[in-house]
């Protein structure tokens, strides 16, 4: 037999899993404002842990249709992000490479032997373009 | 050898546990009150699961208990 709750079990699930969430962050928060390691780990795994929870009690909800997940996004809408991000990325990647070529004449003029050994892989390797 | 904690590592200690103790409750209602046997299992799990997270948070502080100052520093 089972006691009446003060709230219907959708809204009391929906009030834990809102906590879950909160507290996965305070923990987050608490891991990279620690100073002790051990105390740091602590958190970091309470983190995870609470993080799996809030999982599966979602899961768990949408499995009873007690939860509506928002619209899908539309085609569109991916592919208006996907390019404008592909944009940002090369410009990022010619502002990097900009200032490691920076670097490497700055040690040329300072240095007689410079190490450049990392700048060649760099422009060797352009980054996949996925939007063009 | 512990190394001593910090005020503030000592605050988010003690408000995970109080958050701890207040998730600990809410699934013991849940589990008690509701008539979906898909949450009243996780709400089972979920009771064990803080009790202990909160035991880990209390032995963390036992344990750094000896290495604290007893009197402020610098």
């Amino acid at each position: 037999m089972h006691h009446q709750s003060i709230l219907p079990d959708e809204d009391l699930a929906s009030v834990i899993l809102s906590d879950l969430k909160r507290v996965v962050r305070e923990y987050a928060t608490a891991a990279t404002e620690s100073t002790c390691p051990e105390i740091r780990k602590l958190f970091t795994d309470l983190t995870n842990s609470t993080l799996n929870m809030q999982g599966q009690l979602f899961t768990t909800m949408q499995s009873q249709q007690m939860y509506n997940t928002s619209s899908p996004a539309l085609r569109q809408e991916i592919d208006k992000q996907g390019k404008q991000y592909d944009q940002t990325l090369q410009k990022t990647n010619q502002f990097v490479q900009q200032k490691l070529s920076g670097i490497a004449q700055q040690s040329v003029y300072y240095t007689s032997r410079p190490n450049v050994a990392h700048i060649p892989q760099q422009q060797a390797q352009q980054p996949p373009v996925f939007y063009s | 050898m512990v190394q001593p904690i910090t005020a503030k590592e000592l605050e988010y200690i003690a408000d995970s546990m109080s958050n701890e103790d207040l998730l600990l409750k809410q699934n013991a209602v849940l589990a008690s009150s509701s008539s979906n046997q898909a949450l009243v299992q996780v709400a089972q799990q979920f009771i064990a699961t803080h009790q202990q997270h909160y035991q880990t948070l209390l032995q963390a502080l036992h344990q750094h208990s000896n290495a604290a100052p007893t009197q402020p520093q610098q």
